[in-house]
């Protein structure tokens, strides 16, 4: 009793030291925020669709399912990514609690407690930014009608919601203490090199080969059982392409930096091709969502070239549908671009709190702002470019046995895709420009860090 | 002489202490020489070492670098100016390193010369030649985080030199290492110093201060002492070729002599 009178003393003693660098301090929250207000938007989205009753309900059913599908790993990535920065702020505090004489009980405690408390105040304010934003969403039509109130989530969802949300920050937090090493001198413990096999490759080979195969074959069927038939198809062959892009992922990051470390002429391309070959999975856990983006925009692309090539002679209900697909994709897209955004920010703002170390020795040491920003800049988009190209080649394999080079050669398919490319660059960008606004903080208080 | 490194009323006051960290010190490094600072904990060493370096900013007095091109007024420079100074006209070697651990022992002290525009290649070139000279052949491409702390150590005091920097500040730099690494550190220290470097260590250990020509000591942010020592006094202020190393091999000190890539010419 007395060591949880000790850890709540010490939670508000720590609760007040935070205020010095509040952008740091408030990331977490801010990111726990987005997630709870984007999946109750998401949640809100799909019920609009469950709700439907008539002839083509089902049919709208399996579209928000592959939405859904396609949305649901993103908003993972996201979570995570907000559970990871709030656990690592944390790390650097660690050790002085332990050098205070906290037992490893009582650090525990109140780390799960702490990520649990700030995981449920974003809750919360996500939940208002969820109410702030649910009627703009609800102008969209779907089905001849605007969506409207329908966005709203019975209230039960909410507090499932927060638990769910505050749960997962708690267990995340738990799971990240057991990989530090809690001694008195120190928390952070310096890791191998992840090491990213290349018989994952081989694996995902075998897997992005039998979903071809089986696309080329349910194409044939496609044609005998309609659309449904293709949409299930699509849905699980682009299931397992995703699966095998993050096996194949953290080793083709690998073998694409080790390239670039060898050609590397200046110091910022060495600096971030070694900072990518420190961890080749986290280079491509801090990109991955953009594959998903990637993988979107390719089966976007394809889809609306393919409605634009049948929309035609369509009316009634199916006009309906053709002209709600096109609306759902552009959803989806713009859904999975913000996510992917704000992972790539909080990833990058974890990043550089986590490097605060070597950003005050390389600036002790003289090293000019200006190459550690490109090297940091370098090490996001060097790997983001490596798995969009990746991605894009994967993904385009996929589609064509079942849409043939006529549709993706469209310039409906082709503009969707280089809009894809082009936003998922510049918001990967922004994202990391966030990121830099901390060094300047970081810098001017080395003692934090060090 | 004409001081390399000139300080007057150097004051640094941190945003919420009622006391200063430094208060008013006055100090004149010659070119040269070996200069030990010495103090009880928290007396203000690394603040005033951190301030001649240019790495902080005095909140009040003067610091003046007699540069190759001139004197510079550190205190003077801004941020940029700053490090552009640390980057090209010193050298350091910290008790926690500075240098990156994911980087290789040769890529670490490579880039110290390819940030002045030096091609990669030769980068590596001058770096393998340092590190060789510091015992570390062999260790050339294992990173950094795989060597010992002594050997890390050496990395650190072969990027200090590799870009000609005249002036190296160490503070504590034999802290964390056992007390026979920690002298084979200091000889290799001293040995820059044997060819015409000028060397300001931050130190506890008196076995560090007894072989330097000069011990400053500090008390709340005072100097209270300078003493010099006589029998350095002359120093070695030459720029000699050749110098002697200690480095070990199996567990053995052996002596060599070796030709520094140091080259005078070059600058
Ligand atoms: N960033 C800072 N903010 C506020 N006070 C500081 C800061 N850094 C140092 N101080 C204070 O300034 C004084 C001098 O600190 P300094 O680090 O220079 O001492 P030191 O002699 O190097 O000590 P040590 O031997 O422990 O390294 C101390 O009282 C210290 O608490
Ligand atoms: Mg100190």
């Amino acid at each position: 009793m007395n060591d949880l009178r000790t850890t709540f003393v010490l939670a508000r003693l720590f609760a007040r030291r935070q205020g010095g660098d509040r952008l740091a301090a408030a990331l977490p929250l801010v990111s726990f925020t987005l997630v709870t207000a984007l999946l109750l938007l998401v949640l809100g989205g799909s019920q609009v669709f469950f709700r439907m009753d008539g002839d083509i309900a089902g049919t709208y059913q399996a579209l928000a399912v592959l939405a859904l599908a396609l949305l649901v790993v993103p908003l993972f990535t996201l979570g995570a990514a907000a559970a990871r920065l709030s656990a690592r702020r944390r790390d650097e505090r660690l050790s002085s609690l332990r050098l205070l004489g906290a037992t490893t009980g009582t650090v525990s405690l109140l780390t799960v407690l702490e990520a649990a408390a700030v995981a449920l105040a974003g809750a919360l304010a996500g939940t208002a930014l969820y109410a702030a934003t649910a009627p703009l969403v609800g102008l969209l039509r779907f089905a001849g009608q605007p969506v409207g109130s329908q966005m709203w989530l019975a209230w039960y969802w909410l507090p499932l919601v927060w638990a769910a949300v505050a749960l997962a920050a708690a267990l995340s937090a738990a799971v990240g203490l057991r990989k530090v090493v809690l001694t008195p001198l120190g928390v952070r413990t310096r890791q191998q090199p992840g090491t990213a096999r290349g018989r994952r490759a081989v694996v995902a080979l075998v897997v992005v080969l039998a979903g071809v195969a089986a696309m080329a074959g349910l194409g044939t069927l496609g044609q005998l059982g309609g659309f449904l038939a293709i949409l299930v198809a699509v849905a699980m062959a682009f299931g397992g392409g995703l699966l095998a892009l993050d096996a194949v992922g953290p080793w083709y990051v690998r073998v694409r930096a080790r390239r670039l470390h060898r050609k590397a002429t200046t110091v910022p391309r060495l600096l971030a091709a070694r900072t990518i070959l420190e961890d080749p999975k986290a280079a491509w856990r801090q990109v991955a969502g953009v594959s998903v983006t990637t993988f979107v925009g390719v089966v976007a692309g394809a889809g609306l070239a393919l409605v634009n090539a049948a929309g035609g002679e369509m009316t009634g209900e199916e006009a309906w549908l053709f002209e709600d697909i096109r609306t759902g994709v552009f959803v989806t897209l713009v859904a999975s671009f913000l996510m992917v955004a704000c992972t790539v920010a909080i990833n990058q703002a974890a990043t550089t709190i986590d490097r605060g170390r070597v950003l005050v020795s390389l600036d002790r040491l003289g090293v000019p702002r200006t190459v550690l920003a490109e090297a940091s800049r370098r090490s996001v988009m060097s790997v983001l470019a490596t798995v969009v190209v990746g991605s894009a080649v994967v993904s385009a394999v996929l589609v064509l046995p079942i849409l043939g080079a006529a549709i993706l050669v469209q310039p409906v398919a082709v503009a969707v895709v280089a809009l894809v490319f082009v936003a998922g660059f510049a918001l990967v960008r922004a994202g990391a420009s966030v990121a830099a606004r901390l060094v300047p903080g970081i810098l001017a208080r080395p003692e934090r860090v060090l | 002489m004409t001081p390399i490194l000139t300080a007057r009323g150097l004051t640094v006051q941190y945003p919420g202490s009622a006391t200063p960290a430094l208060d008013a010190v006055d100090i004149d490094v010659l070119p040269g020489e070996s200069v030990a600072i010495m103090g009880a904990s928290g007396s203000g060493k690394t603040t005033l070492l951190h301030t001649l370096a240019g790495i902080l900013r005095p909140t009040a007095g003067t610091v003046t670098l007699a540069a190759a091109s001139g004197p510079v007024a550190v205190h003077a420079l801004d941020d940029a100016g700053r490090a552009r100074l640390r980057r090209e006209e010193l050298g350091f070697v910290f008790q926690q390193g500075l240098l990156l651990d994911e980087l290789t022992a040769l890529e670490n002290v490579a880039v110290a010369r390819m940030l002045a525009g030096v091609p990669r290649h030769q980068a590596e070139g001058e770096a393998a030649q340092w590190l060789a000279h510091l015992g570390l052949q062999g260790m050339e491409h294992r990173r950094l985080g795989q060597l010992s702390g002594g050997q890390a150590q050496r990395v650190a005091i072969a990027r200090a030199q590799v870009t000609g920097a005249r002036l190296i500040f160490a503070d504590e730099p034999t802290g964390a290492l056992d007390s026979t690494t920690g002298a084979e550190v200091l000889d290799l220290l001293l040995a820059a110093v044997a060819q015409g470097r000028t060397l300001v260590v931050v130190t506890h250990d008196p076995g560090v201060a007894a072989r330097a020509d000069r011990v400053v000591t500090l008390r709340d942010g005072r100097v209270v002492a300078d003493e010099r020592r006589a029998a350095r006094a002359g120093g070695s202020g030459g720029g000699e070729a050749v110098h002697r190393v200690a480095t070990v091999r199996g567990g053995q000190v052996e002596h060599t002599t070796v030709a520094a890539p140091y080259d005078e010419a070059r600058r």
